[in-house]
């Protein structure tokens, strides 16, 4: 591969890039190839990263810190008299040679402002993602491996196992070596000061369970077109200076000590990037970023019609839903909605679903085993099993926390696009307790408007989220939904669950997959029209409609307007046309009748 | 620019000082700061704030410059007040504290040693910040708009620059040293260090002549009392929400407050803090890092508590003449309401209702009978039809509001709870849902889901405005000035028009009475409606944004002020409009009589054209009431209960048409006389939500009919 053999030359490069013209760099990443030799920081080991090298975060903007005011240029005195000036941008100390002192009064200094990002690697990225990202990233090679071109040659002969198998040492590696300098740090620190905070807080996953990487991203410019939960690809250098660790200061005289050690983490628990380039990433899929080298595997799949994948996946999806057509393109629809816009106080494409009814017999195993499968296909999801524990227990919600002026993140700061499954079956009757009816009313917040409340104690801020809600349920599920959709269950089906399933994962092939994940996010963020003819007959029917039924309203126009928007997209239509919009009626109606069919409930809810 | 002149500064700051006056209502001249220098000199004052509104007025460029290099005008003021001080004591002055004595022993004694050879100033040895014991603190400028955090940048440094925001943190108040004094433990000789940082190195070695000379390396140690301390805290604000764009983070800054301007905060304060914008100089902090950035603070000149509520200052609150224009136009009243919850489609009434609900009626009347002026109002429908939409939103524009539900909240959670302190066994009171929205509106969603008991807690809320405990020991009223603005479902899932409004909501009278208006939401299908809406919808979907509407609906931020200020008058009803109210009512109350009416009509309903009609008088800025004002009211009135009984016409089949209303009226205005005055007719009409022109229609359609005729001068018909 001639990109991997370019490798080797340039990550030599790499190192000579701090000392080179930011301005000239920044003009060299305009191509979105040039990012293609930059190594992850995400998957890349920090050990094997010096300081200052040039490297890449991919990740969400969890937080974003004050905004600091540094000096740009400053004039440096050293011991004989003589006076240079130093540049401070892209660093986080001062460049002094021994004997050497800034003259702070000095006319020629010239101060700037940055602004410290507080970014995580993508919360819920799945497996396969990680993997694929991870083997876009070009290792860097210490400067120790001389014999480099012999390495890179060597690993593009190498087959797939080997490759993974070398990812996970890396992991495990970084891993051990992010645990060391944890235990490392918190013991030398815990003999200092006894207040210490816990690497979970600081590193601040909106997953507990699956933790993310952290990083702080310094910025230089357009500050205002940062926006938290948004997904940025930043290309900067790396900073780990060990100064920067709060646990190696003298603390004395600080009166806030936990904000001074959130605010100035050990550099090896969370790196430092001072970016320069910046790309922000309209989804989490790799396999249709350009700026990231592909594997050679990956391009090697032939590219099929967008009908006949949709035609293929709205099989699979069948086959895992116990035969019901309807709720495989329900589900479908699901997958591929993303909110376009909003309007005022509406979020418009939104597309949250209720799958209920599901059979009693077969419920135990069937959420999780579902959850696989959707695991698989999407970048990006999460799988929230509602116990009464869970509920009451689990953040769900950012919170302020003003000791240490940190946002803490919750379980709903998800980046957009990524998929929450809730599954109700888990829900026992029982006590709810006060985190846990606040937890049920921001996922319906979420649900109802796709925003987040986040709580800054003295007041709450909505932020506008993309996150599709997908509710799994044995009856009418308690969260609203724009659809419920009641399964239909096949009893055959129904016992052959097991057989079906395992077909399903049989039959999703490597090649096959990643035809479904490309196709799952095209058909997200590709557009769709609506002609003018079109937009009168869809008036038309609707005042039809609410002269048939009374009860018809504005959300059910809305919903028909989303259905048939995806189910357009799905079909690979870019517009509207008759034949779809009768489809989505149709369904519809065949929903509402599933759903008066079901038992009523003796207890109204309300959405 | 050019460098100013500080000597000169110095003198006109010192006749500014000593000769500024005002001039009282008596005439008599009065000097702000020599009066206020007496009671320095007499340390009966610490605080000496100037204003720089008075300042610009005596310079107005030496005003600008204090304002761009604060600090160091600070220091000026305070040299040249020291300087004065002398001049205004005019008795002794005895010692407060161990410093004051201090301070005087001091000065004695290094009188008494002093060589006299030396000409040399008795304070000179000792700093300046020890010998002041007054504090300068400027006030901005009037004309000067609170920042938001956001907005303070590199450029504001050294600047007066006045922030608003919400107070997150702030610490303990914390003696900080100004003056380290030391003596030496060898000569005796003392030493002063002042100290400008937060932190300071303490000085070891004596450098008096004696030490030095002898190379006897006297030891310093610091003296406590002698050295001069000044109250001082540390707060952390943070941007207000309204502040913050979409999808950013708030800020926040840190303040730091001495003297004075300490505990003038607490966390949840929202505040206005002027001050000077520094950067920070640390030590300690390993200068490898910190030496790149340095941290800003602002030096608190004056820090004032704000209600968020208050809509901070005049200024802010003032409209533009541009929005003033906008505000003015003829449709203003039909604008307003659109706005209102500008995503929900149609309800023009409704909203209508809403819009005075928020200005609200007049309190008082001028004989002294206290009457409430809030406007409470009932919405009543089917489930869907954005009830709950229309109350949120009127809670977010509000300026006081409290949201809740039925359900969720008990009677004490609406009016108030006694608690009990756990640390200190008191009683205490704890505000609920209504007090906390005393001035405001108090939104209740699932009204009819409340439980009995708990709503008879809003009775005496919702007439007399007030809240009345007596449990635990405590006994007290709470004022709760509240407009209740509540939602209910019909009890039967869907409005049943064949039962009266008590059946349907299963609210019992005297609370249903209560409401100034009832408002009965139905979604019916209807052609026209619905295509509009259908459009509306698709316009939304394709186009990702609102279809430009015909009126603009206006911001909310200026609805909020165009209300602040209407809330301000008080306009009075004229006398010669009693007539035309008691006719109205009179009126009213024979028609409920005649009618099977399924609403209720109780001389609670006079109040509420009262009250109705001062808040349109209200929204148009007006003192008087006019006549309009009370048509519209008596209209809002009638269609509000029109809403309650339309739905009877669909039951009965035969629908009369507005002509076939009108005429009716008509009969009814003649009575058993002949001839009935158009304008009679008109007056009559509009009340009931008649337009001039379908009047107008209807006499054209009977005239026709020859059941009457009209005169020449089209000012009375005569039946046939």
């Amino acid at each position: 591969m001639p990109c991997s053999m370019d490798m080797p030359s340039t990550s030599n490069g790499l190192d000579h890039y701090s000392q080179r013209d930011p301005s000239e760099l920044k003009e060299l990443l305009k191509d979105s190839t040039a990012w293609h030799a930059i190594p992850l920081l995400n998957y890349t080991p920090l050990h094997k990263l010096k300081d200052q090298t040039l490297v890449r975060f991919r990740g969400m903007i969890q937080d974003m810190m004050d905004p600091e005011i540094y000096l740009e240029r400053y004039e440096v005195k050293s011991s004989d008299g003589s006076k240079r000036l130093q540049h401070g941008q892209y660093h986080d100390c001062l460049k002094l040679a021994t004997g050497e002192s800034i003259d702070y009064n000095a006319e020629s200094n010239v101060h700037g402002e940055r602004r410290t990002l507080f970014v995580v690697s993508v919360p819920g990225l799945n497996d396969w993602t990680k993997e694929h990202e991870g083997k876009c990233s070009p290792q860097p090679k210490l400067l120790s491996q001389t014999q480099s071109p012999n390495n890179a040659k060597k690993r593009t002969l190498d087959d797939q196992e080997a490759m993974d198998v070398e990812d996970d040492n890396d992991t495990l590696l970084k891993r051990k070596c992010v645990e060391g300098t944890k235990s490392d740090s918190s013991g030398n620190s815990s003999a200092a000061a006894p207040a210490v905070l816990g690497s979970e807080y600081l590193i601040n996953s909106p997953l507990p369970s699956r933790p993310s990487m952290a990083c702080m991203v310094k910025v230089y410019e357009d500050f205002d077109s940062y926006k938290l939960n948004s997904l940025v690809d930043f290309v900067g250098f790396l900073s780990v200076d060990p100064s920067l660790d709060a646990a190696t200061i003298d603390t004395e005289g600080f009166d806030s000590l936990s904000e001074l050690q959130a605010t100035h983490p050990s550099p090896f628990l969370i790196p430092r990037v001072h970016a320069f380039a910046v790309q922000h990433l309209p989804h989490a899929n790799p396999l249709l970023d350009k700026s990231l080298q592909q594997p050679a595997d990956a391009s090697a799949s032939e590219d099929l019609s967008q009908t006949s994948v949709h035609k293929d996946l709205r099989m699979l999806l069948k086959l895992c839903l116990f035969d019901d057509d309807l709720a495989a393109e329900y589900l479908l629809s699901h997958l591929i909605s993303s909110v376009y816009s909003r309007s005022e106080m509406q979020s418009i494409g939104k597309f949250s679903l209720n799958i209920c009814n599901l059979p009693k017999e077969s419920l135990a195993q069937y959420t999780t085993k579902l959850y696989q499968v959707l695991e698989l296909l999407l970048p990006a999801s999460h799988y929230l099993a509602m116990t009464l524990e869970t509920m009451n227990t689990a953040a769900f919600a950012p919170k302020k926390d003003y000791e240490t002026n940190k946002l803490v993140s919750g379980m709903l700061q998800l980046a957009p696009h990524t998929h929450l499954v809730l599954d109700e079956t888990y829900m026992q009757q029982g006590k709810l307790e006060a985190n846990g009816v606040l937890a049920i009313q921001h996922l319906a917040h979420l649900i109802n408007s796709q925003e987040l409340k986040c709580d800054f104690q003295y007041y709450q801020i909505d932020y506008h989220v993309n996150i599709p809600v997908l509710v799994l349920s044995e009856g009418r599920s308690m969260l609203p939904s724009d659809f419920v959709l009641p399964i239909n269950a096949d009893a055959k089906a129904v016992e052959l669950l097991d057989e079906s399933l395992k077909a399903a994962h049989h039959y999703l092939q490597p090649a096959r997959l990643q035809q479904f994940r490309k196709y799952l996010t095209l058909a997200r963020i590709s557009p769709f029209n609506v002609s003018e003819e079109h937009t009168e007959m869809i008036q038309q029917d609707f005042v039809d409609m609410r002269k048939a039924n009374a009860k018809s309203n504005a959300d059910d126009l809305h919903g028909l307007l989303v259905l048939s928007r995806l189910l357009g997209i799905a079909r690979g239509k870019n517009a509207l046309d008759k034949e779809t919009w009768q489809l989505a009626t149709e369904f519809e109606a065949k929903r509402r009748q599933r759903l008066q069919a079901l038992p009523k409930s003796t207890v109204q809810l309300r959405n | 620019m050019a460098r100013r002149d500080y000597a000169q500064d110095r003198e006109s700051i010192k006749t500014f000082l000593s000769e500024f006056c005002k001039c009282d209502d008596d005439g008599k001249k009065q000097f702000v700061y020599g009066s206020q220098l007496v009671k320095l000199a007499h340390r009966e004052q610490v605080l000496i704030t100037i204003d720089l509104d008075d300042l610009s007025e005596f310079n107005e460029s030496l005003a600008e410059a204090v304002i761009d290099n604060c600090r160091r005008y600070a220091g000026i003021f305070s040299d040249v007040i020291a300087e004065l001080l002398p001049s205004y004591k005019q008795q002794e002055v005895h010692a407060k504290d161990a410093l004051d004595v201090y301070i005087e022993h001091r000065l004695m004694m290094d009188a008494r040693v002093r060589n006299p050879m030396e000409q040399r100033d008795d304070r000179n040895s000792f700093p300046p910040e020890l010998m002041k014991r007054f504090e300068v603190g400027f006030k901005p400028m009037s004309t000067e708009k609170a920042h938001s955090i956001r907005e303070v940048k590199a450029q504001h440094i050294g600047k007066l620059t006045t922030v608003r925001g919400i107070v997150t943190r702030c610490t303990e108040v914390k003696p900080m040293m100004v003056v380290a004094t030391y003596t030496c433990d060898r000569c005796g000789s003392e030493t002063y260090q002042p100290v400008s940082s937060l932190s300071f190195t303490p000085v070891h070695d004596c450098p008096s002549d004696d030490c030095r000379v002898n190379k006897a390396a006297g030891r310093l140690y610091l003296q406590t009392r002698g050295s001069k301390f000044v109250k001082f805290q540390e707060l952390k604000m943070q941007e207000h929400s309204d502040q913050v764009p979409v999808g950013h983070i708030p800020r926040s800054m840190t303040v730091l407050c001495r003297g004075e301007v300490t505990r003038m905060a607490q966390p949840g304060d929202h505040v206005v803090v002027s001050g000077v914008f520094l950067p920070m100089v640390r030590s300690g902090f390993a200068q490898m890092i910190q030496g790149l950035l340095s941290e800003t603070y602002l030096q608190a000149h004056r820090i004032i508590c704000i209600n968020k509520n208050d809509d901070i200052s005049d200024k802010e609150a003032e409209l533009t003449p541009d929005e003033l224009e906008e505000l003015a136009q003829d449709d203003f009243y039909e604008r307003l309401a659109t706005s209102l919850a500008p995503e929900i489609y149609g309800h023009l009434d409704v909203k209508k209702a809403l819009l005075l609900l928020l200005v609200g009626g007049v309190d008082k009347r001028p004989d002294g009978m206290k009457i409430r002026g809030n406007i409470n109002i009932c919405l009543m429908g089917d489930p869907g039809v954005a009830k709950s939409q229309l109350l949120g939103y009127i809670s977010r524009l509000a300026l006081r509001s409290q949201y809740t539900t039925g359900r969720g909240s008990s009677g004490v959670g609406l009016t108030a709870a006694v608690m009990k302190d756990p640390l200190t066994g008191e009683m205490m009171l704890e505000g609920g849902a209504l007090v906390l929205a005393d001035q405001g509106v108090c939104c209740i969603d699932e009204f009819d889901k409340m439980a009995d008991t708990d709503r008879t807690a809003i009775h005496e809320v919702m007439e007399q405005q007030t809240i009345s405990i007596a449990k635990a020991g405590i006994m007290t009223t709470l004022n709760a000035r509240v407009s209740i603005l509540a939602a209910a479902n019909p009890a039967f899932g869907r409005y049943n028009p064949r039962r009266t409004v008590e059946q349907n909501i299963q609210l019992p009278a005297a609370l249903l009475s209560r409401f100034d208006l009832l408002w009965l939401i139905q979604d019916k299908p209807d052609r026209d409606n619905d295509l509009r809406l259908a459009k509306h919808i698709t316009y939304v979907h394709c186009h990702s944004r609102q279809p430009p509407s015909r009126v603009k609906s206006l911001d909310m931020h200026l609805m909020r002020r165009y209300i602040n200020l209407c809330k301000r008058k008080n306009p009075t009803i004229p006398d010669e409009l009693t007539d035309y109210i008691v006719g109205a009512y009179v009126e009213l109350r024979r028609e409920a009589r005649n009618q099977k009416d399924m609403t209720f009509t109780s001389a609670r309903n006079l109040l509420g054209i009262l009250r109705l009609s001062t808040a349109l008088a209200r929204l148009r800025l007006s003192d008087r009431v006019e006549k309009d004002d009370v048509a519209e009211a008596l209209r809002l009135l009638e269609m509000s209960k029109d809403s309650l009984n339309q739905t009877h016409d669909h039951q009965k089949g035969h629908v009369p048409n507005t002509s076939d209303r009108i005429f009716a009226i008509v009969r009814e205005l003649a009575g058993s006389g002949k001839a009935v005055k158009i304008g009679d007719i008109m007056d009559r009409c509009t009340t009931k939500g008649f337009k001039p022109d379908q009047v107008d229609k209807c006499i054209d359609d009977y005239e026709e009919l020859n059941v009457w005729q009209v005169n020449m001068g089209r000012t009375k018909i005569t039946f046939m």
